[in-house]
């Protein structure tokens, strides 16, 4: 059973004049990395919201077509009962810290004090967070005096406390440092590993190649293809939608160099791989 | 980054007191010293309040708070002293101005009661977490997001003012004069209004999905990390304040009679 459906799907904020979400449908199964990418404006942020029911039931606006996650349509469903299933992480650390606790322990405690959680699961539950998250040195810090990385780790340890099996980053990188960013992505795959489905918007394409099964490609709005990243990086009309291709795709494409399948390698690996068979084959 | 608050943190009988427990000694402290006259009970009262201070060892951390107010009670001496009416036995003159007794007496008493006041607040205020007491609130009833916001108030506001500073000094070397003439400052606060405005409205946004995200609303009947019991102590310490705010009371009404 597919744990995201989506059928088409199309929003529009209030007073605005244009569809932010126009006639979106796919499926995701449990376990896949999805990698969202496209220019400002494309709606990434728009899906995301609405796969997590906070579009439209947050900022109400024109709403057609339905989002299922694990069988419950989430417009016929209250917040605090979607955020069981699927969490959020949002661009700024700084927005997603409650600032009403004073530890990073508790800080995560506090969606499971919401989820009226007994104590005892409670700190099973922040223990095991913390350690996901290689927090737990820090646990009895104030939040507000980590880093943007750390602090971003705490949003995703928020998260994944309240265990639920969907999880959704909107450019959970942007405002950090490269040490930052590869904090959060070595974090997002480990999370991976424990079978939690991820749906991911970033714009560093060459980690997002190395992680994701498939990545989805949107633009105004509309849903432009979803597939496998060397599908969607070996297409030669990337730049039409305002993004680019990893650097290791875009050196292979500017010598033309393929694979058996007719496609560009998007990872550093599968490119030396194809140069050094190229080389074999032709000496 | 830390809170706006003036709590010290000490291992002391005192700071392990019930939140509400401090709450109803201020309220007893009031009404005794609002409802009594008599310098006797407001010396004990004040005596009783130091000793709490002093066994919360933050007695140190009152005297600024009462100097802080010196201005104010030696105002009350001066005008007291000097124009109270019932004033008619001088005590002592400096220069043209005769201070008398009565007024004198009297200010006295309106300054145990102003210490006796600000020493009960300062118990609270000092010795208590103001998390813990907002979180014993809720417990005890408060809407969880009154109890929110009270708590996140204390802590973003000081945020909020790094990020004023953040945006002025991003201004400042982009040339904008901040210093000089009160005209040319205000001027220059205007282009921060902006920015620091439009900040503020997302990050509020943000944060309100950020928290819905959390399961701020949830209808579930909210759990604490944080133990609290309630030892048999507090509570008996509860019953003798309450006990002795009645009495207060009612022995205020008889003695009226
Ligand atoms: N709160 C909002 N109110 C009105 N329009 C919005 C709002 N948020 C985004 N939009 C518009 O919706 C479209 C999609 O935005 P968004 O989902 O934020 O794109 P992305 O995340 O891909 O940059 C854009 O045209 C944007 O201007
Ligand atoms: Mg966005």
């Amino acid at each position: 059973m597919a744990k995201i459906v989506v059928e088409g799907l199309k929003y529009r904020y209030p007073l605005a004049k244009k569809l932010a979400l126009n006639d979106i449908s796919f499926e995701v199964d449990e376990g896949e990395f999805i990698g969202i990418i496209g220019a400002n404006g494309a709606g990434k942020s728009t899906l995301c919201q609405a796969l997590t029911g906070i579009v439209p039931l947050f900022f109400k606006g024109a709403y057609g077509g339905r989002v299922v996650i694990d069988g419950i349509e989430v417009t016929k469903s209250s917040l605090s009962e979607i955020s069981l299933k699927i969490g959020m992480v949002l661009q700024n650390p700084f927005t997603q810290i409650t600032g009403s606790k004073l530890t990073v322990y508790e800080e995560i405690a506090f969606g499971l004090e919401n989820m009226g959680l007994e104590r005892e699961e409670m700190k099973r539950r922040i223990d095991e967070a913390l350690m996901l998250l290689d927090l737990y040195k820090h646990k009895d810090k104030n939040p507000f005096d980590l880093s943007g990385g750390q602090m971003q780790r705490l949003a995703i340890a928020s998260i994944i406390a309240m265990q639920p099996k969907i999880i959704v980053l909107d450019e959970p990188t942007s405002q950090l440092d490269p040490q930052g960013s590869s904090e959060v992505f070595k974090a997002v795959s480990d999370l991976k590993k424990k079978g939690i489905t991820i749906i991911m918007v970033e714009h560093k394409v060459e980690k997002l190649s190395e992680y994701a099964d498939r990545i989805m490609l949107l633009h105004d709005g509309r849903l432009i293809d979803f597939d496998t990243p060397s599908k969607i990086f070996s297409r030669d009309d990337l730049k039409d939608y305002g993004v680019v291709e990893p650097v290791f795709t875009r050196y292979c494409k500017s010598i033309g160099l393929k694979n058996e399948m007719g496609l560009y390698p998007v990872t550093l690996d599968e490119a030396v791989d194809l140069v050094v068979k190229k080389r074999e084959h032709s000496s | 980054m830390r809170m706006m608050s003036l709590y010290k943190d000490r291992n002391t009988i005192v700071h392990k007191i019930d939140p509400l427990n401090k709450i109803l000694y201020i309220l007893a402290s009031i009404l005794i010293t609002m409802l009594i006259s008599d310098f006797k009970v407001l010396i004990l009262t004040l005596v009783v309040s130091l000793l709490l201070l002093l066994l919360g060892k933050v007695i140190k951390n009152v005297f600024p708070i009462i100097s802080f107010s010196l201005i104010v009670l030696v105002t009350i001496v001066i005008i007291q002293g000097l124009f109270n009416p019932n004033n008619k036995t001088p005590l002592v003159n400096i220069g043209q101005f005769i201070f008398y007794k009565e007024g004198i007496i009297y200010s006295f008493l309106l300054i145990l009661r102003v210490l006796n006041i600000l020493c009960a607040f300062s118990l609270l205020i000092l010795t208590t977490k103001p998390s813990d007491l907002i979180e014993n609130l809720v417990r005890r009833g408060l809407s969880p997001k009154l109890g929110y916001v009270l708590a996140s108030v204390l802590q973003i506001i000081p945020q909020m003012l790094s990020t004023m500073d953040t945006i002025l000094d991003a201004q400042r070397s982009r040339g904008l004069e901040t210093e000089g003439k009160l005209i040319k400052r205000v001027k220059a606060f205007i282009p921060l209004i902006g920015p620091a405005v439009m900040n503020s409205l997302i990050s509020t946004r943000e944060r309100a999905m950020a928290l819905e995200m959390r399961g701020f609303n949830s209808n579930i009947k909210k759990t604490f990390l944080n133990e609290h019991d309630e030892t048999s102590f507090d509570k008996l310490i509860r019953y003798l304040l309450i006990a002795l705010i009645i009495f207060t009371i009612v022995w205020r009404l008889v003695w009226l009679k």
